[in-house]
């Protein structure tokens, strides 16, 4: 691992970080220049683009790419940022915005610029409350500094920002879901195409990105793509915040580029410090509750887009690693990520809306000591049959609800049966003679 | 014209449809729940899915997709091709109805829907017999959602055709879904209950039993019942509905699809109009004022007695005429035939369109929509053939007056006699309209439920309800529905096309013996007047398109 200089989080710790006037000190708004006096659209666009700046919410799609998707036609353009950051274990965004809202604010003016962008929507989940005030305290100074309304700086070009606070949904997060709830109806993902480039927010091409995302850009367009390409692995490159909690000696929110592996952010002294008591890894889930477990055998899985998948995962998803000690019963972990998607699914389509309830039932009795051991072919079989990769749902939460639970099912399956095989006899038929 | 191919099958279809409207088209029995024809795509319940090759919009190469793909969101495309029986499609719907059957409570055996519900078709079809669902199931009570339906929540599938009903179609949003996840509810808000003139369709569309109609609720099972196409006579716009009934009596009106009158849906105010065919008011037997005869009258001997007075009236020396007025919930072939035959004996005969129960506006859904955005209009005028009518009086032609002047000169004794066909669904006869009809000396009325006017007529001839009639319809577009008679005479009476028929039969009017046939009558009727060339029959959805 090689020296590391933070670039997003450089100003969090600062004195009045959040202040405009201590971000301008430090040199912000210098990208925004930058790009509004010497570039058009399309050389951002194009710079994007070339920096491979991938997605920073979870799938990874190339940002540049999804703003050359918008029709070239079109008259009016929205920009969603999505702030929504509801997945289990994350907070990169949360102290993105706390300590650094100006930086998310630049790179919304000059993602709008190169999306000729006419108004850009910040969708806050509803537990952001000092979050938000913090983030309307900015967009206000923004305002009467001149960086948003009518010709900013000069340019000719205008945009309006507003913050739009979420009603507490996790599937509101999904860019579909987000767009509906800006719009005033209940967040259930819409079906595709129409993709959001085409027609999204209000009918109108519309580019939704993540809170991380955009704060790369004034970076990118400060130093240049071949800057940011030259940090972390090819097809991973920039820096990447990484979330690191459960029983380890210093749990939090990190940045590095995107080589570094399991194992160095939890032992690490710049990062985990290790495991509290000096216990040992039981497993760790490393992109949030939806991309599913890694065994304490497989933390050398690198932290970046490809190598996740190498390991059964569905990707790097919010790259915010839970960690489980030795100590932890498993079937609780199982129960509790069950739990998190059958609480969240909005229930539009039929398998996720079923399906995640009826998991939950399952491991519901599973942790509390009623489980047959069919029961495991039946997770197993049930988070096959649910998933969007199959096709079967509109969004990706069935594939997020699922994974969790396939890869715990199958990389601790002897654990499972362990404890089922312990259990008290007659048991689970107890318990389901009362049901059926 | 687009060519797909279905499971090796090269089929013909139109552009800009579904893939699932073009399989169902092409006679496949696709199952759906969400799609509803007449409402907008949310696809949410995948169990239409199918493997897809289309044409790649980037590389413009034919590829397989990766995933299934809902067939009710994408629309045909010209080389396309489809899978629908691959073992891939056939195991994620075994799958679907597993997940379907999760938390839906086993009581088909009390569950009004049994019999009709695409929940028990699909699960016998595509289903398993048994379910791997052994937890407990959640249980959510039934809800009183407004004055015409009730909501059983535990039976519901999520599909929200009610609420896009609510919306799209009545346009008054009544309906929505509350909580997440599996807790998903369909539920009205506090103090607005579902209460629009459009609500019972909800009821239709619901592909479950959770939607019903609390005025069906328990009162038949559906397989004991009889069905029978028909239109609404409710008003002009003409409904195709299907009527449901079992021993003579009535259960239910259901629409029937018929694109560009009612398309999908009925309102309110016509579904519950099935209730006067059961009305036990209704007249039943021929009735003569005990002053003229003594002995009791059958439909053969009545015909004797109309023609001797008749004769006798059309020969009077004193100028009185003989007044016929033609109710506009008479079909066309019955005032046809009525007009025709009376004309015959009396060729003087003044022919008067009926009372117009009118008056209030027509109501558009969705409400506040104008133009095309109109899906549905529930006509003011509450009859379903005046255009019928007055295209046979001006296509017989001779002496015809309107029904004002019609008033007018029956209260000063202008007729000597007058005969009044009624059929009318409430109380239709004013003060006005009694004390003119008393000054002709003989006055036939001929009705389906009593009125002053039948009380004292001198003949009173029972009319059928729609139910027993056949015949056809002009609606407020001009399109003439010929409708069938569903469920047959009920003891006394008889049909009002077939009593007419034997009365012109006998006196020469027509030459056409025999059992009624609203076909073979139209088309006499067609060639004499010149007009109904053009049927409107509405096309027949394709199997399973709920």
């Amino acid at each position: 691992m090689a020296e590391y200089e933070p670039i997003l989080l450089k100003n969090v710790g600062k004195e009045g970080s959040a202040c405009i006037q201590v971000y301008k000190a430090s040199g912000g708004y210098g990208a925004l220049e930058k790009a509004l006096k010497t570039m058009t659209p399309d050389d951002v666009c194009q710079e994007v683009k070339k920096a491979d700046l991938r997605g920073r919410g979870g799938a990874g799609f190339p940002a540049g790419v999804k703003w050359g998707f918008l029709p070239a036609d079109r008259q009016v353009t929205y920009l969603c940022v999505n702030a929504d950051e509801s997945e289990p274990p994350t907070f990169s965004n949360r102290v993105l915005m706390e300590h650094d809202p100006h930086s998310l604010l630049e790179g919304i003016i000059i993602a709008g610029y190169a999306t000729r962008a006419t108004a850009a929507y910040v969708y806050m989940r509803a537990e952001f409350t000092e979050q938000f005030h913090i983030m309307q305290r900015a967009v206000d100074d923004a305002y009467a500094s001149g960086y948003f309304g009518k010709n900013i700086l000069g340019s000719g070009y205008d945009l309006e920002c507003y913050i739009h606070r979420g009603g507490g949904a996790y599937v509101c997060g999904e860019e579909t879901g987000l767009i509906e709830s800006i719009e005033g109806k209940r967040g259930w993902p819409r079906i595709k195409p129409p993709f959001p480039a085409i027609e999204g927010l209000f009918g109108r091409p519309t580019v939704v990105n993540n809170v991380e995302t955009l704060c790369n850009v004034p970076h990118i367009i400060e130093r240049g793509a071949d800057w940011f390409l030259a940090i972390g692995p090819q097809g991973s490159s920039g820096p990447k915040l990484f979330c690191v909690s459960g029983p380890v000696n210093r749990p939090g929110c990190y940045e590095c580029s995107m080589d570094i592996t399991v194992r160095e952010l939890i032992e690490s002294d710049r990062f985990g410090c290790g495991m509290r008591d000096g216990k040992k890894v039981k497993g760790v889930l490393p992109g949030g509750v939806s991309m599913g477990i890694i065994t304490g055998d497989e933390l050398d899985m690198k932290m970046d887009f490809a190598d996740p998948a190498k390991y059964g995962l569905l990707g790097l998803g919010t790259a915010a690693a839970t960690v489980i000690n030795e100590d932890t019963d498993i079937r609780i972990v199982l129960r509790n990520v069950a739990r998190f998607f059958a609480h969240e699914s909005c229930g539009q389509c039929t398998q996720c809306r079923e399906g995640t309830s009826w998991l939950y039932r399952v491991a519901e009795r599973l942790a509390a000591g009623a489980g047959r051991l069919q029961d495991l072919d039946l997770l197993a079989d049930l988070s096959v049959s649910m998933g969007m990769m199959p096709g079967l749902s509109i969004c990706g939460l069935s594939d997020g609800a699922t994974f969790g639970i396939k890869t715990i099912v199958s990389k601790f399956r002897d654990e499972l049966e362990g404890y089922i095989r312990a259990q008290t006899p007659g048991k689970a038929e107890a318990a389901l003679s009362i049901v059926n | 014209m687009a060519r797909i191919t279905i499971d090796g099958v090269e089929i013909e279809c139109r552009e800009g449809i579904s893939v699932l409207q073009a399989a169902l088209e092409a006679g496949l029995d696709v199952p759906h729940y969400c799609y509803h024809p007449g409402l907008s795509v949310v696809a949410s319940c995948r169990i239409c899915l199918m493997e897809m090759k289309s044409r790649h919009p980037q590389t413009g190469e034919m590829a397989w997709s990766p995933k299934l793909v809902p067939s009710c969101q994408t629309n045909v495309s010209d080389g396309m091709e489809v899978r629908y029986k691959s073992p891939k499609v056939v195991e994620a719907r075994e799958k679907l109805m597993e997940f379907l059957l999760v938390d839906h409570p086993l009581d088909c055996p009390v569950c009004d829907q049994a019999g009709e519900c695409l929940l028990q078709d699909y699960a016998e079809r595509f289903g398993h017999a048994t379910s791997r669902m052994v937890e407990q199931k959640h249980v959510n009570p039934k809800k009183d959602i407004g004055p015409g339906t009730m909501l059983y929540q535990n039976r519901c599938i999520l599909c929200t055709r009610c609420v896009r009903f609510a919306r799209e179609i009545a346009g008054t949003n009544e309906l929505c879904v509350v909580n997440r996840g599996s807790r998903n509810e369909i539920d009205v808000f506090p103090g607005k209950p579902l209460d629009n003139p459009l609500q019972g369709n909800v009821v239709d569309v619901c592909p479950v039993g959770s939607m019903l109609d609390k005025d069906f609720l328990f009162s038949q099972r559906v397989w004991f019942l009889e069905s029978g196409d028909s239109i609404c006579p409710g008003c002009s716009t003409g409904c195709a509905i299907r009527i449901d009934h079992n021993h003579g009596k009535v259960y239910r009106f259901k629409p029937r699809y018929n694109p560009g009158v009612n398309d999908w849906w009925i309102c309110d105010y016509g579904r519950f109009l099935y209730k006067h065919i059961n009305d036990e008011r209704r007249l039943t037997k021929i009735k003569m004022r005990a002053a003229d005869t003594q002995e009791t009258l059958d439909w053969d001997k009545v015909i004797d007695v109309i023609i001797r007075r008749l004769g006798e009236m059309a020969n009077t020396a004193d100028g009185r005429s003989i007044a016929i007025v033609l109710s506009p919930f008479l079909a066309c072939e019955e005032a046809w035939l009525l007009g025709k035959a009376v004309r015959k004996l009396a060729p003087q005969a003044v022919l008067v369109p009926g009372y117009l129960p009118d008056g209030e506006p027509d109501r558009v859904f969705p409400v506040g929509a104008s133009g095309d955005d109109v899906k549905f209009t529930i006509r003011g005028e509450k009859c379903p053939n005046s255009r019928g009518v007055e295209v046979i009086i001006a296509k017989l032609g001779g002496p015809a007056v309107t029904f004002a002047e019609f008033l007018t000169g029956a209260a000063s004794g202008e007729y000597i006699g007058v005969w009044i066909t009624g059929g009318y669904l409430d109380n239709w006869v004013t003060k006005e309209l009694l004390s003119a009809c008393m000054k002709a000396e003989s006055l036939l009325v001929q009705d389906m439920l009593p009125t002053e006017l039948s009380d004292k007529a001198s003949l009173v001839l029972p009319m059928c309800s729609i139910a027993e009639r056949e015949g056809s319809f002009v609606n407020a577009t001009g399109k003439l529905q010929p409708f069938a008679k569903a469920m047959p005479a009920g003891e006394g009476r008889r049909s009002d096309g077939q009593f007419l028929l034997d009365f012109a039969n006998r006196v020469g009017a027509v030459d056409c013996p025999g059992v009624f046939n609203g076909d073979r009558v139209r088309t006499l009727m067609a060639t004499d007047t010149g007009a109904f060339d053009e049927i409107w029959v509405a096309p027949a959805p394709p199997a399973h398109q709920h």
